[in-house]
């Protein structure tokens, strides 16, 4: 048989419909591996239909009010469900988060999808992880009987791959309050705009006058899972913000990352373009950094 | 000229059904008792079928059809080359898999979950054999044979070394040509294999009656083409075959062969005794149809006066697992390169080879994106290296007003008779700021900037003063209702590009009839005159031009019997719509007070019992006028991304008498966005180890351009030419096909303009930008090296 469906959902699986938050811990308690908890279900159901997962339950989040909506609390709280759409359009400010969104696929899509399924998809190509990588955000993450919270770096073990447990949810996206003179970018390449990305990267730069007083970059599409390349933001910090810098910056990132060659693009493209749109995003955040 | 409503804007007569998801696509026809069919498609790229167990899928209540259940003729899915050309080497389902996604069994059942359930309890056992993604490996003395032979005109023919068809053309003498010549030219194009990407994915639904007749509702460009070939395939006579037309969601020449699906669901339905439905999923249909990917290599020589001498142009097509219309594809190909410029001597000499690889068919263009591609980037070549500004050389040397134009091939040939190519290209020019284009090579930094120009055209029908190696020619049958409104019964399809509202307008124009009193009647084959399909850019040409011959003959019942009526000459008669009666009046301007309504006149015959103001008219049209088109790209490269931004478009179409003008401006929009995928993007490449698609048939490696990218409207500027086709109904010509042809040669020559590097291969994408740029700035550094080298030595000699 041709082995490539996207029309037809042939695995048979029960379908749960919880309005609270408690009775999607309890099923994912009862069910454990088995289950799969789906949100906008733009990719659950796709890898459904090419049966690369198969859950023999299916746990629908849309109607968990608890896990919609944007709060400030100290840090900026975002449920998981919260659609990229209303992300974008209610985040403005964070301009590498909001960016990431406004290229998300299609008008459709943006409209479906969700932050929370966005991570927990765990795509290395997925956009809104390097942006929250810059911010520090961090998940809480919940089961039946406890709740902790992740740094998001931890968050992502490989393709597909996160550190939840099979009982737990990812229930909140955390954002802690920006300092001050911060600014952040993100920019993707892909070869057209509805694609997923050849590579995207995200800078978040903080200034005190001239002075670089803290960085992020993280990058999408080069490595297992979203990657923060490291060096290249130690670098960055306690020096004078110059294009020169940035430029030398971006190809020390470049080097940081192993990418691969794929159907989206070749190893050499990727690693050559990271290194202009690491510069670009840093050139941008900084801009921003006022 | 002034006409009544040709020219005009109006509500489309199917948008309200469209834009509120009313309208019936074959995917949305639901019977009484119908089951639902799903395909069995070979894994594997070339492989011959042992044995298929079908017992369980059985068990669960599905009907199965295999080879053996289905007849074994040999057909070819285009029926619209006459028989001599007519190359058949497919059957309903395959007894081999040719391709990867070939279809080698169907089942049918109560649902499609059940169906998809009986079709994975289908065990078939394969013989594996050698594949082939590539035409040179293919073409091997000891490659395995694709097929063994094919049928040509009830012959059996062997098949050599899966060579599909070779086809030779010759004008003069090309060695005297070249011995002309001052400069010779050549370079070698490789083109890729796109996609349709139309949004329907092929569907149909048959509904078999007990007295063995069938009712069908397929995704199709022609519902005669297929009614036929079902009944030869099936042996039911034709009156027992009927095709009904439902709306199409775009084909890009997808849908002109009978799909491949039709017959698997006739004979499902058949075998199960009841209405069967079978619809594509988006990776079948990717797996089922491509562009035709050649390699052209092309060689022209040129006089110090730039005239050209000679032209040679050698093609290898890569046509996949069958030979869908191979024949004719190598003939276009020869006949789109001499109708572009003048060769006083001329050679093609083209091959198309079979692979293990999705099949290959017309795409909206026909081997003239293709053609233009290679001809309009080795013109712009020539002309800048000769330093002639690339407009004016081209004007120089055009297939233009009375030239003789190639409309389908050696054997479709008219003399050009309606040519705006001077008007567009001075248009264009000064829309797009053509004089103040970049040089190239002279620009450093990230961005450079770049405007590219080419030509094209594409054929209006495939008819000609002799009958061609295709059939070409429409019906049309148009009648007078009781109150003066008007039926038009015609077979041809609307792709959605607006040719039936076109064909709607042209009979409204010539009987006088306000375009809301014309109605557009459901079709299927039992009530329609036969046309041959709507492609090769015919519809407003050819469908539209049966269409007029109908109404004139209608006009002129409608004379005859209203001078009876009012007592004077039919000669001295007129009718135009009053949009007051909103109907059609008519009067004689020397006694204005002498007038009737179309409807009082239409009632009048019925009540005295004279009959029915009606004719059925057949139309070949003895000409094929180019519809020619410019294109002027300006662009921005990105050179640290490779990316490249259309900024600006240009596009100037001569399609004569414009007709739907909105839809015209859509046709010339849809040709860049579908070009700019060409040119940029889109390619289907196959995994050579499997013979899979590397985007294994998913959407989303599909790497269709959207809305996003293109420029935004205003940025595309469209412009007609203000020209009349006399052989066209009120002086209109084709559009369609035409909107997209020389798209991917003016992406290349703007990015020349830009970079200063000529891109032969499609697509342009941003990875090739960079490697070329790359080995450009190598050469520049080896060539300062040599010339610093060059100096120390010069330097040390003087010393």
């Amino acid at each position: 048989m041709l082995p490539t469906n996207t029309h037809i959902l042939y695995p048979e699986f029960d379908y749960h419909a919880p309005t609270t938050l408690y009775e999607v811990t309890e099923l994912l308690a009862q069910y454990g591996d088995s289950a799969r908890v789906m949100a906008g279900g733009t990719d659950l159901l796709v890898q459904m239909k090419m049966e690369r997962r198969q859950p023999s339950q299916v746990i629908s989040l849309m109607h968990v009010n608890a896990l919609q909506g944007i709060s400030q609390n100290g840090s900026l709280d975002i449920g998981a469900t919260t659609s990229i759409q209303e992300i974008h359009r209610r985040l403005p400010q964070l301009y590498a988060l909001a960016e990431a969104c406004n290229g998300f696929s299609s008008i459709q899509i943006m409209y479906m999808a969700t932050l929370g399924g966005n991570l927990c998809n765990a795509s290395p190509a997925s956009d809104s992880a390097p942006p929250l990588l810059t911010y520090d955000a961090r998940v809480t993450l919940k089961s039946k009987t406890a709740e902790r919270v992740l740094p998001l770096e931890r968050f992502f073990l490989g393709p597909g791959k996160t550190a939840m447990q099979p009982d737990e949810l990812l229930a909140q996206i955390s954002i802690p309050a920006p300092l001050p003179h911060s600014g952040s970018a993100f920019i993707k390449i892909s070869r057209v705009v509805a694609d997923i990305s050849q590579v995207c990267a995200a800078a978040r730069l903080t200034r005190e006058g001239n002075t670089i007083r803290d960085a992020r970059i993280a990058l999408g599409s080069v490595a297992p899972t979203p990657v923060r390349a490291a060096g290249a933001e130690r670098d960055l910090i306690g020096e004078t913000f110059s294009p020169a810098l940035a430029e030398k910056i971006g190809k020390q990132a470049a080097q940081e990352i192993s990418p691969i060659s794929d159907v989206r693009a070749t190893r050499e493209y990727r690693q050559q373009v990271a290194a202009v749109i690491v510069r670009d995003a840093l050139l941008r955040a900084w801009e921003r950094a006022q | 000229m002034s006409y009544q409503i040709l020219g005009n804007d109006y509500f489309r007569k199917d948008g309200i059904g469209k834009v509120t998801g009313r309208e019936v696509y074959a995917s949305d026809v639901t019977l009484p008792r119908m089951w639902h069919a799903r395909v069995l498609r070979s894994p594997h790229a070339h492989a011959r079928i042992k044995s298929i167990d079908a017992r369980a899928a059985q068990e669960l209540g599905a009907v199965v059809l295999t080879y053996a259940d289905v007849p074994h003729l040999k057909y070819n899915e285009r029926i619209v080359s006459i028989p001599p050309h007519l190359y058949r080497d497919r059957t309903v389902l395959a007894d081999k898999a040719r391709h990867v996604g070939e279809a080698v069994a169907a089942v049918a059942a109560p649902t499609e979950q059940l169906a998809e359930k009986a079709l994975r309890a289908l065990q078939v056992e394969w013989e594996i054999l050698p594949h082939y993604t590539d035409p040179l490996a293919a073409q091997r003395a000891d490659a395995e044979p694709i097929h063994d032979s094919y049928i040509l005109n009830g012959q059996e023919i062997p098949v050599e070394n899966n060579v599909a068809v070779t086809r030779v053309v010759q004008v003069g003498d090309i060695e005297e040509g070249f011995a002309q010549a001052d400069h010779i030219f050549e370079r070698e194009f490789v083109t890729s294999r796109i996609y349709h990407a139309q949004m329907e994915t092929k569907s149909c639904v048959c509904d078999p009656a007990p007295d063995g007749s069938i009712t069908v509702y397929p995704t199709t460009q022609s519902i005669h083409n297929v009614r036929q070939l079902l009944g030869e395939i099936f042996s039911i006579p034709l009156h027992k075959v009927n095709v009904k037309r439902v709306a199409i969601g775009g084909t890009f020449g997808s849908s002109i062969q009978m799909n491949s699906i039709i017959p698997i669901c006739v004979a499902l339905a058949l075998k199960a005794k009841r209405p069967v439905k079978l619809v594509s999923t988006r990776e079948e249909d990717m797996y089922d149809h491509v562009r035709y990917q050649t390699k052209l290599k092309l060689k022209i020589g040129v006089t110090r006066e730039g005239k050209i001498t000679a032209g040679h142009m050698q093609a290898l097509a890569d046509i996949g697992g069958h030979n869908i219309q191979a024949y004719a594809l190598l003939s276009v190909l020869a006949g789109w390169t001499a109708s572009l410029y003048n060769y006083p001597n001329l050679k093609f000499e083209g091959k198309a080879v079979y692979t293990n690889k999705t099949p290959s068919c017309a795409l909206q263009g026909f081997g003239n994106p293709q053609a233009t591609f290679a001809a309009e980037s080795l013109m712009d070549e020539i002309a800048t290296e000769l330093d002639w500004d690339p407009i004016e050389f081209k004007l120089k040397n055009y297939v233009g007003l009375g030239g003789t134009f190639w409309g389908q091939g050696p054997s479709v040939q008219s003399i050009v008779r309606s040519d705006g190519v001077p008007q567009l290209l001075h248009d264009g020019a000064q829309k797009i700021g053509w004089r103040a284009r970049p040089k190239p090579g002279t620009q450093t930094g990230r961005y450079r900037h770049g405007i590219g120009m080419a030509r094209g055209f594409h054929t209006s029908g495939a008819g000609a003063p002799k009958p061609g190696e295709v059939i070409d020619y429409s019906g049309a049958f148009i009648k007078i209702n009781e109150d003066g409104s008007v039926d038009i019964v015609h077979a041809m399809m609307d792709h959605g590009g607006g040719t039936l509202e076109a064909i709607a307008k042209i009979v409204a124009e010539e009987l006088g009839v306000p375009i809301e009193r014309v109605g557009i009647s459901p079709a299927d084959t039992l009530t329609t005159v036969y046309d041959v399909v709507t492609h090769a850019t015919r519809g407003v040409y050819a469908g539209g031009g049966a269409a007029h011959k109908a109404a004139v003959k209608v006009k002129q019942q409608i004379f005859d019997y209203a001078s009876r009526i009012l007592g004077l000459q039919a000669d001295s008669l007129m009718i135009e719509p009053d949009y007051e009666l909103m109907q059609g009046v008519i009067y004689c301007p020397n006694f204005p007070e002498r007038r009737i309504t179309l409807g009082a006149l239409a009632k009048q015959l019925q009540v005295n019992s004279w009959g029915t103001l009606a004719a059925v008219e057949s139309l070949r049209q003895v000409n094929c006028p180019p519809a020619y088109v410019t294109y002027f790209i300006d662009l921005t490269v990105d050179t640290e991304t490779g990316q490249v931004t259309t900024n600006r478009a240009a596009i100037g179409s001569d399609c004569g008498t414009v007709v739907n003008p909105a839809m015209a401006i859509g046709q010339l929009e849809g040709g860049l966005s579908k070009g700019m995928g060409y040119a940029l993007v889109e390619d289907n490449q196959w995994d050579a180890q499997t013979g899979q698609l590397t985007s294994k048939g998913f959407w989303i490696d599909g790497k269709t351009p959207a809305i996003s990218e293109a420029p935004f409207v205003e940025n595309i500027i469209t412009h007609f030419a203000n020209t009349y086709e006399p052989s066209g109904p009120f002086g209109a010509k084709g559009i369609g096909e035409a909107a997209t042809n020389p798209c991917a040669a003016a992406y290349a020559n703007a990015l020349y303009n830009a970079l200063d590097i000529r891109f032969t291969e499609l697509p342009i994408t941003a990875e090739k930008i960079l490697s070329a740029l790359a080995a450009q700035d190598e050469r520049a550094s080896r060539a300062s090296d040599y010339l610093e080298n060059k100096v120390v030595a010069v330097m040390q000699a003087a010393e």
